[in-house]
């Protein structure tokens, strides 16, 4: 990493330290900000608003939990997957679904870096790495 | 009552499909063996990444928002976007006996086409080395084969000798005769039944060199049958650096298995200056700090934590290490160098100008040392070479003199002369290694001035008759002072009549 773009990745971070109240990212926060960058322009404003978008995708990342299901994912379950990770994370976690036919049967959740696994698939693949 | 069953059923169905969590991320880029990956955050200092396919990772460096990792395997393959898993697991290598006779790369994986690697054990690349408590000191010989360094630099088991040198000086040659030479001592010692016998397995690690020097090596063991008590470790210069980096770690994991389970092993890792070279490498990738000579500041924690589990551990068995180190004009004072004569127990130098002199192999007496090897040296070795050093030294010193014309007093020209018959005899062919009983009786020889009278071209060729006078002749009295290990007025009396014997047959 240049010295350049490491500058650039540290206005990065700080936007998005500013995009975040009460611990959730802040849609008018992020406008705020696009709004001054688009004023002021930083040096290399293409690096600073890479960083940025990745670590604000990060940040939301973190409080959704990716339902992913071989059908279509019934609302009561989504309700009961969002609960269960909000009591886990310590933080609000909302549940959107995702279909996803490759799993067979049963469950693929991601929430931030973090991936849960119930599907056939899924147990089969450890079947076949396990040795 | 159905429903009841139903309801343990439900369970059992819960708990058989217990979701499994894991911790992911993306190559956010991928670049000469090392991906730089978005996510991860669980992901622990060292830790074992799976990328798709078969290729595995190491993740070396934990940043804020990326995590470095250097990739083992094919990487060809992988491009941005990829998914990355933890698997929660240290980088390890199979062990045990399994390995032996067997070439495998960093992963422990084997490249001979020999089939699977029989080993139910495994063993993690990275371990903190044993402390001070459970070490014991060095007490028990390790016989290189090689006389100048048995008779005045002598190796015991656990100790941790350098050999180095500049390019072509025979620094593979000499960890080569010592692997040929335990393996041979392995089969005299276990065929005789003795349970005391300790017999040493060998590790050969192989960092960065060509395939066809690798080739040579490993053909080298196999036509002197020390294959079966030999294991190679392989990450060669065409490989990627990552498993140049982490090669030398694999070969002491699979050593520390035999000295924890209470058998001696010996390591060569060839070389530790190619393989500081793949460490820059990936610093440079993963935009770490670098310092002298452009080495990232950690160089010497790299090898002082490789050759710090080289050691001798109470109760249990031993590693010794050989490790090697390339020079450039016999710079021993460049970064590299310096760092690693530091940290082991002495050095066995090699030198250009002796090698192109004929002097081979070309251990420089005088800046060649042994710091701890000289209490597992044998009685009956330190009684035939115990001046041996000091002569060797002085006659260096006095040899500069000598061409300063011929009034030199009697005395000088007495010493000059002893000094030029000691490096003849010690002069050895590649891949012969001289067991211990015969190089006794070799120097017993001189000590008694047996080659006093021969013609100076004639010593070398005088030893190797000896030495076969010995073999075909007195192998009663060859075992005896390998099992006495001393020795006593009957053995020195059966020395004279045999090497009586022999100056009749050698003058005639
Ligand atoms: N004692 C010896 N007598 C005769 N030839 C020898 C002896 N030792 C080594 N040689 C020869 O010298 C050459 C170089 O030896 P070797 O490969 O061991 O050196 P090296 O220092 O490991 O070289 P490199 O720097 O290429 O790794 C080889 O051809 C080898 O056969
Ligand atoms: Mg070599």
């Amino acid at each position: 990493m240049s010295a350049q773009s490491k500058a650039a990745e540290k206005v990065a971070r700080l936007f998005f330290k500013l995009s975040v109240e009460g611990g959730a990212v802040s849609a008018e926060r992020v406008a705020g900000i696009l709004a001054y960058i688009e004023r002021h322009r930083p040096a290399n404003p293409l690096i600073v608003l890479r960083s940025y978008h990745r670590l604000i995708a990060a940040e939301l990342a973190r409080g959704r939990a990716v339902v992913e299901h071989s059908g279509a994912a019934p609302e009561a379950l989504l309700q009961s997957i969002a609960e269960a990770m909000t009591r886990r994370y310590r933080r609000p976690v909302t549940a959107i679904s995702r279909p996803n036919p490759a799993l067979i049967a049963g469950l693929r959740v991601r929430v931030g870096d973090d991936v849960y696994e119930s599907s056939i698939a899924a147990r089969l693949s450890t079947l076949s790495t396990a040795n | 009552m159905s429903s009841v069953l139903e309801q343990i059923e439900q369970q059992i169905a819960q708990l058989s499909t217990k979701a499994v969590r894991k911790n992911v991320g993306t190559i956010r880029t991928i670049a000469d063996g090392v991906a730089k990956v978005d996510g991860l955050s669980d992901v622990m200092y060292n830790e074992m990444v799976q990328f798709p396919g078969d290729a595995i990772g190491i993740a070396l460096n934990l940043e804020e928002d990326e995590v470095g990792c250097v990739i083992l395997g094919d990487i060809a393959k992988l491009k941005e976007g990829d998914e990355v898993t933890t698997t929660g697991k240290l980088l390890s290598v199979p062990v045990g006996k399994g390995l032996l006779g067997r070439a495998v790369d960093s992963l422990g994986r084997p490249l001979d086409g020999k089939g699977p690697i029989n080993s139910t054990e495994a063993y993690p690349v990275e371990k903190i080395a044993p402390g001070i408590v459970v070490r014991k000191p060095v007490t028990q010989a390790l016989f290189t084969g090689i006389m100048a360094i048995d008779s005045m630099i002598p190796i015991g088991r656990g100790q941790r000798e350098l050999i180095i040198g500049d390019r072509g000086t025979g620094k593979t040659t000499i960890a080569i005769d010592t692997i040929i030479n335990q393996a041979r001592i392995n089969k005299v010692g276990l065929a005789s039944g003795d349970p005391k016998f300790r017999p040493v397995y060998s590790i050969y690690v192989a960092i960065g060199q060509k395939n066809s020097n690798i080739v040579r090596t490993m053909s080298a063991l196999e036509a002197a049958g020390a294959l079966e008590f030999t294991i190679i470790v392989v990450a060669a210069a065409a490989d990627n650096p990552a498993n140049q980096y982490v090669a030398p770690y694999a070969g002491a994991a699979i050593g520390e298995w035999f000295m924890d389970n209470g058998m001696d092993a010996l390591i060569v890792y060839d070389d530790l200056s190619k393989h500081a070279v793949a460490y820059r490498q990936i610093s440079l990738i993963l935009k770490r700090p670098s310092g002298r000579e452009a080495y990232p500041g950690d160089v010497f924690y790299l090898h002082s934590r490789l050759l710090e589990r080289a050691a001798r551990l109470d109760g249990k068995g031993s590693l010794t290490a050989l490790p090697i180190i390339e020079t450039l004009a016999g710079d021993v004072s460049a970064y590299i160098p310096t760092n690693v004569i530091s940290i082991t127990d002495g050095q066995i130098f090699l030198e250009t100008d002796l090698f192109n002199q004929g002097v081979r192999p070309a251990v420089s007496v005088g800046l060649s040392v042994s710091r701890v090897g000289s209490a597992a040296q044998i009685k009956a070795t330190k009684q035939v070479a115990g001046k041996l050093k000091g002569e060797l030294a002085q006659f260096r010193e006095l040899a500069a003199f000598a061409q300063f014309g011929s009034d030199l007093d009697p005395k000088t020209k007495a010493q000059l002369d002893r000094g030029s018959r000691i490096v003849e005899l010690f002069k050895q062919p590649a891949l012969n290694p001289i067991p211990i009983e015969l190089q006794v009786a070799t120097l017993w020889a001189m000590q008694k001035g047996y080659y006093d009278e021969l013609d100076l071209k004639r010593v070398t060729a005088a030893a190797v008759s000896l030495r076969e006078h010995f073999s075909t002749r007195h192998d009663a009295l060859l075992s005896k002072i390998r099992t006495k290990a001393s020795l006593d007025a009957e053995l020195e009396a059966g020395l004279k009549a045999a090497c009586d014997e022999w100056k009749s047959t050698f003058a005639a």
